[in-house]
């Protein structure tokens, strides 16, 4: 039976494409209220882990709960409970803001004067309201990451899973998507995200899970993984630094940098 | 300025058009790599070409069989299409080659002279430049006369085809900055359905009977087009004398000032940022289902739709598309349909645009493609895939139902019997029900992806022709076959049939939801994946 506390715990989760095995026996858990970082380097099978624990990829093999639900056994009790921003921030582009706010709320069955409600409020507080009638297909970067969070938070799920929030997201739009998210899980909801930004991670996960080729390598409370040292060094020490060539070393690129006179 | 470093520099290595001509060929090679279909296609395309240039070049050489007056008015208006068809075609399939987009090499240290010859050189590797070099070709064999025509013919064949060239680049390159922008775009994937439709024109005019006489209308053409520059060059070749000398030197002329353009073009278009993030805003309006529907999913899926059929250049070329289909088989219906009785008349027109606007959403969640997931994390059962469905279906049935009575209307009118709109707004509708329910499972079954940036020459992502084709030409051998219960009786006199075609549409469209719905939900992750494949 599947712990009450763990928001979200899978078990044995493969997924090959081909040859390729991308995912290959995660065990991922995720406590229940506050940040989970998920990292890894590129090709790690985040996104794909990620897209299977949100059922929109089915696993060859293994089992995701979240709060206790079989993600692909009872789908209608896990999707109401659950908030998704997957990578690549594909949205309906001719929607405006606004209309894809409500399309959302709408789509889940909430009341239309109350999406309408919601939807005002996060604009606000996503600072979008100058740009809610504009078709997303003309957003930036950032306000697309935003529009795409307010829509994932838009039916006030229990686990929120975003990947990569943060990537090509200016600091002023970053700082409002910390802001909102950190107001939503003060009330013990759980955010897990996928990032790069190791210090964004340390400042504010509580708990961590870091994959490499397909695996978990470590998983466990923040303190616990970096374990005295700071993210990024035991992040590097459990992946290895491995595909850098020799970066210290005095070979090759003697061309590089100004010419000695 | 010298840069730091002694090597990089102008002038060590000469970039020369061969480099562009090596990146063309890099990039053709580096398209096709692991990807047998994409080889197929190619060795298609090329074996195509091929054969176009040669059978084209025969062609052309065998126009010394006929008048000196016919040949060199065949030749005039040939010339004149290859000119046409160089400037519009790159256009319609803009984004096809890299080199071709000179924002692409903004950055890289040339000269616009380097960038000018580069690319013109890279223009005219391919096969199908190639091809059209060779038919253009075949007009020396078909109208040159002596030695001295002979070559001056092929001087002014090539200046006549690097006019061609020329025009295309300075076409593409003064709207590059157009086509860079999301309105730009949309606007451009809108009129490829009109210039497909002139394309039909002639067509429809010989189908018609309006031309009495071809060799009048040969001679009535030519003779507009005499004073173009691809009159001039048919001439030049035919007389090769001093006037093909005169003519040559026009057309180089010429060249010289499309080649200035170009220049002035591309100098611009390399410095000009993209402008088109500034968008404007748009009216809130849903349509009307959407307002009267209740609250729910039905609602919110009917009105995105909506919205998209207004919004999305794909979704107004699909309903122009379907209507414009529609005008052109009744009308070459009417031309050669003379004994058919006054109902066939009225109600094929509209059971043909009932199927053809059915058949556009025999893949109703490709123009969703990449964002359908906001969805497939919203449904939880085969019934909200039911409703989805639902949804597109009445939105579809909106625009559909009133059309498809305007067009019985004029239909029926036209067939000189105005009783006749009711048995066929009837039968279509029955028609468009089935269409739907086809389309419902061809959706789920062969989804595909629509791409975003459309062209004139494919309706899929690439490596997915294959299954585009089996899901539209599925839908409508199936539509077809399941309407022909209420058609055939109809159209053979039994016009009391048409009264069960509505309820027999519906079943059918209700049929084909219940069992998509329970497909999607079985499937949706192969259905996202299918639908947003890179494109």
């Amino acid at each position: 039976m599947a712990d009450i506390t763990e928001a979200v715990r899978t078990r044995g989760l493969v997924k090959r494409f081909g040859q390729q095995v991308a995912v290959g026996g995660v065990d991922l858990v995720v406590p229940q209220g506050g940040f989970a970082g998920l990292v890894g380097p590129n090709g790690a099978g985040k996104t794909t882990t990620l897209s299977m624990v949100t059922g929109l990829l089915r696993p060859d093999d293994g089992s995701v709960h979240i709060g206790g639900a079989d993600v692909w056994r009872d789908q209608g009790a896990v999707k109401a409970r659950i908030g998704v921003l997957p990578e690549g921030l594909r949205l309906f582009e001719r929607l405006s803001g606004r209309e894809l706010l409500s399309y959302n709320g709408q789509l889940r069955g909430i009341p239309k004067a109350e999406v309408d409600r919601r939807a005002e409020e996060l604009l606000n507080v996503m600072a979008l309201t100058g740009s809610a009638d504009k078709l997303v297909v003309d957003y930036s970067t950032g306000m697309r990451k935003k529009i795409g969070l307010a829509a994932a938070l838009l039916h006030n799920p229990d686990v929120l899973f975003l990947d990569e929030p943060f990537e090509g997201v200016d600091p002023v739009s970053a700082n409002t998507l910390v802001e909102v998210l950190r107001r939503y899980t003060a009330s013990g909801s759980t955010v897990v995200f996928s990032s790069h930004v190791m210090e964004l991670v340390e400042r504010l996960c509580d708990w961590v899970s870091v994959m490499d080729r397909g695996r978990i390598v470590a998983q466990g409370p923040l303190d616990e993984v970096r374990a005295g040292r700071s993210l990024n060094e035991a992040f590097l020490a459990l992946v290895g630094a491995r595909g850098d060539g020799d970066p210290a070393g005095r070979e090759g690129l003697s061309w590089l940098g100004a010419t000695p006179s | 300025m010298a840069g730091r470093d002694p090597l990089v520099n102008a002038g060590t290595v000469r970039v020369g058009p061969m480099v562009f001509v090596r990146l063309k060929l890099r990039l053709v090679a580096g398209n096709l790599r692991g990807s047998t279909q994409r080889l197929l296609g190619f060795v298609f395309t090329t074996i195509a070409a091929l054969l176009f240039g040669t059978v084209g070049f025969l062609m052309m050489s065998s126009l010394r069989l006929a008048s000196a007056d016919v040949a060199v008015e065949t030749v005039t208006v040939l010339f004149t299409v290859f000119l046409v068809g160089w400037a519009i075609v790159p256009l319609l399939a803009f984004g096809v080659d890299d080199t071709l987009d000179p924002s692409r090499l903004a950055l890289f240290p040339l000269r616009t002279g380097q960038l000018v010859t580069g690319m013109f050189a890279a223009s005219i590797t391919g096969v199908w430049p190639l091809a059209s070099l060779a038919v253009t070709a075949g007009a020396v064999a078909g109208l040159a006369t002596g030695i001295g025509g002979v070559l001056l013919g092929a001087v002014v064949v090539l200046l006549h085809f690097a006019l061609c060239v020329m025009l295309s680049r300075l076409v593409t390159t003064s709207l590059s900055g157009i086509l860079r922008t999301r309105r730009g775009r949309d606007v451009l994937a809108v009129s490829v359905v009109f210039i497909v439709l002139a394309a039909q024109l002639p067509n429809l005019l010989i189908n018609g009977g309006v031309s009495a006489d071809p060799r009048a209308v040969l001679h009535a053409l030519a003779s507009a087009l005499s004073w173009t520059p691809s009159g001039v060059a048919a001439r030049s070749i035919a007389d090769g004398g001093l006037t093909a000398l005169a003519g040559a030197a026009l057309l180089a002329l010429l060249i010289a000032g499309a080649g200035w353009l170009w220049i002035a073009a591309l100098r611009r278009a390399l410095v000009t940022p993209d402008a088109s993030t500034q968008g404007a805003s748009v009216r809130n309006s849903r349509g009307l289902p959407a307002k009267v529907l209740p609250d729910g999913p039905l609602a919110a899926v009917v009105g995105k739709e909506f919205r998209y059929a207004r919004r999305d250049p794909r979704g107004r070329v699909g309903w122009f598309a379907a209507i414009a289909v529609t005008g052109v088989m009744a009308f070459s219906m009417y031309g050669d349909g003379e004994g058919a009785a006054g109902g066939v008349l009225a109600i094929a027109p509209a059971c043909i645009g009932a199927v053809m606007i059915s058949i556009q959403w025999c893949n109703a969640f490709g123009i969703d493609g990449r964002s359908l997931w906001m969805n497939a994390v919203a449904y939880g059962s085969d019934r909200d895939w039911r409703t989805d469905i639902a949804g597109r279906h009445l939105a579809v049935a909106t625009i559909a139902v009133p059309l498809l009575l305007l067009l019985a209307a004029v239909a029926a009118l036209l067939s000189g019997d105005v009783g006749w709109v009711v048995p066929a707004a009837l039968t279509a509708w029955g028609v468009l029900g089935a269409g739907l329910g086809v389309g419902a499972l061809t959706s789920v079954l062969v989804p595909y992806t629509v791409p975003e940036r459309l062209n004139a020459f494919t309706g899929a992502a690439p490596g997915q022709g294959g299954i585009a084709f089996v899901a539209s030409f599925g839908a409508l051998i199936c539509t077809g076959l399941l309407a022909l219960p209420i058609v055939l009786p109809v159209l053979l006199g039994l016009t009391w049939v048409s009264a069960l075609a509505v309820p027999y549409g519906l079943l059918l469209s209700w049929g084909g939801r219940r069992i998509a719905g329970k497909i999607a939900f079985a499937r949706y992750p192969a259905l996202l994946q299918a639908t947003s494949v890179a494109t």
